[in-house]
């Protein structure tokens, strides 16, 4: 579905990701961990398309995308959710999740006043549910500003979602989450999987991620250090090293 | 007494009304952008310069109602396209990336502006084409200015359309994702350069409405017009708060009001300095704006753009 091949992306003289390779299979949940600083987030940004790679492919079924503009990448069905929520604060529930269903890039054969000037009524009942869904169908008039912080989370994934995404890349979505919450998390994220969503999960949180995912690849400095399943990766000495300082 | 109130704050409003389009085309800028555009005033001029060109070049030849409609639609067209000029020169390239360097590319294309308008036009007063050969109306003791009227008129006219079309349409909305949130904009598909280019030419256009008001009612331009409407818009921006549209309207009839009531206690001199005074104020006393938020939240904001 996903393939990743020798991606690089220099600041200047750093090295946030230095030549990483990894593949995801269509239907799995691929993990991808790290310490602080290993260069997770950048290689998210280099996937969905805010970063421009120094060097290397992503190949996304096949084409690579690695230049494709990050709007662009939606349509070809790559959608993402942020670490630190990024909602439209000044736009309602509702019109958050309008934005993104009904993105003009997924309607190249309608008309341009339809897409730009166009009616809510389209999208009316797709949304509706959506929103029953996520659990916001109360909230949908109020601006998602005023959201409390686990709404905010789930407004982010409906928004993600509400885009139909073959790829859905969650960037630390149990960051500042309770136990309860994570254990809800855990069980959202099989759901997506059940309902044929390939996942690229990005997490701080061990325990969910061993948890969850089908592989998980560890970044260490910009480099791959390992790959396999969570077991298998959790016995790598290497790994226990980045993590622990001691082999 | 009352009467000189009304009559005041009429005027006041009228004159507002123009400077809140002047406000609302600055804003809108800085509100998808999130840098100041220093070419505002230059393009607006050139709009009115344009204007006046045709008045010198065909004004025999056409009836002078054909000849104010046309200087209108001259100046409107000629403000959005160096608006197009501005945006491609010195916004587009640099888009995510130094917000200084626009600026200072945008102060240079303010000169280089200004200069080529002068050329077309050497003479430092110009007269500019007005539908006004009719005298003033009295409502009793209120003398109500055909000019202040259509200002009025347009003006609200404007803000009800511009309102609908952020609020309603899917690319008011985009334009609006934008000023939350640029990396999730783009996420969700919204393509942010093209989306970008659309809002500053719509800005442009609102600008060109507010500076053809301001024409009429003067009738004639001059080379101060591109400095003389920055000032305005940009004291209407920042009284009402830097990025909002509510606030750039209010800012503008706030501006106008203030203005109108200095002079009719103090006499002509005193109107620039009232509305310099008014910015000190507001800058010292609620640094966001009446409407705004704080101005660093936005200089954070202006930090994590993409």
């Amino acid at each position: 579905m996903l393939e990743v091949r020798g991606l690089a992306k220099h600041f200047g003289g750093v090295r946030a990701v230095d030549g990483i390779d990894f593949a995801i299979r269509p239907g799995e949940i691929f993990g991808l961990i790290g310490p602080n600083g290993s260069g997770k987030s950048t290689t998210v940004n280099l996937v969905c398309g805010l970063y421009e790679p120094t060097a290397g492919q992503i190949l996304f079924e096949g084409q690579d995308i690695a230049r494709v503009p990050t709007h662009k990448r939606l349509a070809l069905g790559l959608a993402r959710t942020f670490q630190n929520i990024r909602l439209f604060a000044n736009l309602t529930v509702w019109e958050n999740l309008w934005m993104a269903e009904n993105a003009p890039a997924h309607q190249a054969g309608t008309s341009f006043l339809k897409r730009w000037v166009g009616g809510r009524s389209d999208a009316r009942e797709r949304i509706t549910r959506a929103l029953e869904f996520s659990g916001l169908a109360h909230r949908a008039d109020d601006l998602a500003g005023s959201l409390a912080f686990g709404e905010q989370r789930r407004l982010e994934l409906a928004r993600a979602l509400a885009a139909k995404p073959k790829l859905l890349l969650l960037d630390e979505p149990a960051a500042g989450m309770n136990a309860g919450e994570i254990a809800q998390l855990d069980e959202r994220i099989r759901a997506l999987q059940g309902q044929g969503y390939t996942i690229l999960l990005i997490e701080h949180h061990m325990e969910l991620v061993m948890a969850v995912t089908d592989r998980v690849c560890v970044l260490n400095f910009g480099r791959k250090i390992a790959e396999g399943t969570p077991a298998e990766v959790q016995a790598d000495p290497a790994v226990r090293e980045a993590y622990l300082g001691t082999a | 007494m009352i009467v000189d109130i009304v009559q005041t704050l009429l005027n006041g409003l009228a004159a507002g009304a123009a400077y809140a389009l002047l406000g609302v085309g600055f804003t809108m800028m800085f509100g998808v952008m999130r840098r100041l555009n220093l070419s505002y005033g230059a393009t607006l001029m050139f709009g009115g310069y344009l204007g006046a060109l045709l008045a010198s070049r065909a004004g025999g030849a056409l009836p002078d109602a054909a000849l104010v409609l046309l200087a209108a639609a001259v100046t409107v067209a000629g403000a959005t396209l160096a608006g197009l000029y501005v945006e491609r020169l010195c916004f587009a390239p640099l888009r995510g990336r130094s917000g200084v360097a626009a600026m200072v590319s945008s102060f240079a294309v303010w000169m280089q502006i200004e200069e080529f308008s002068t050329w077309l036009l050497p003479l430092h007063t110009n007269p500019y084409p007005a539908p006004f050969n009719v005298a003033s109306w009295q409502l009793g003791a209120l003398t109500l200015r055909p000019e202040h009227l259509l200002t009025l008129l347009v003006a609200v006219l404007v803000a009800i359309l511009l309102h609908r079309l952020l609020r309603a349409s899917r690319f008011g909305l985009a334009v609006r994702t934008l000023s939350d949130s640029p990396a999730a904009a783009q996420a969700v598909g919204i393509d942010a350069g093209r989306t970008t280019l659309l809002a500053f030419l719509a800005a442009s256009t609102v600008g060109g409405i507010g500076a053809w008001l301001v024409l009429v009612a003067d009738q004639q331009v001059t080379p101060m017009f591109g400095m003389w409407s920055m000032a305005k818009g940009l004291i209407a921006m920042m009284l009402g708060g830097l990025g909002s549209i509510p606030g750039a309207v209010a800012g503008g009839l706030l501006l106008g009001v203030l203005e109108a009531s200095g002079q009719a206690l103090f006499g002509p001199q005193i109107r620039e300095l009232i509305a310099w005074g008014a910015l000190f104020l507001v800058l010292v006393l609620r640094p966001g704006g009446l409407f705004g938020r704080a101005a660093f939240d936005l200089d954070i904001a202006a930090h994590q753009r993409l």
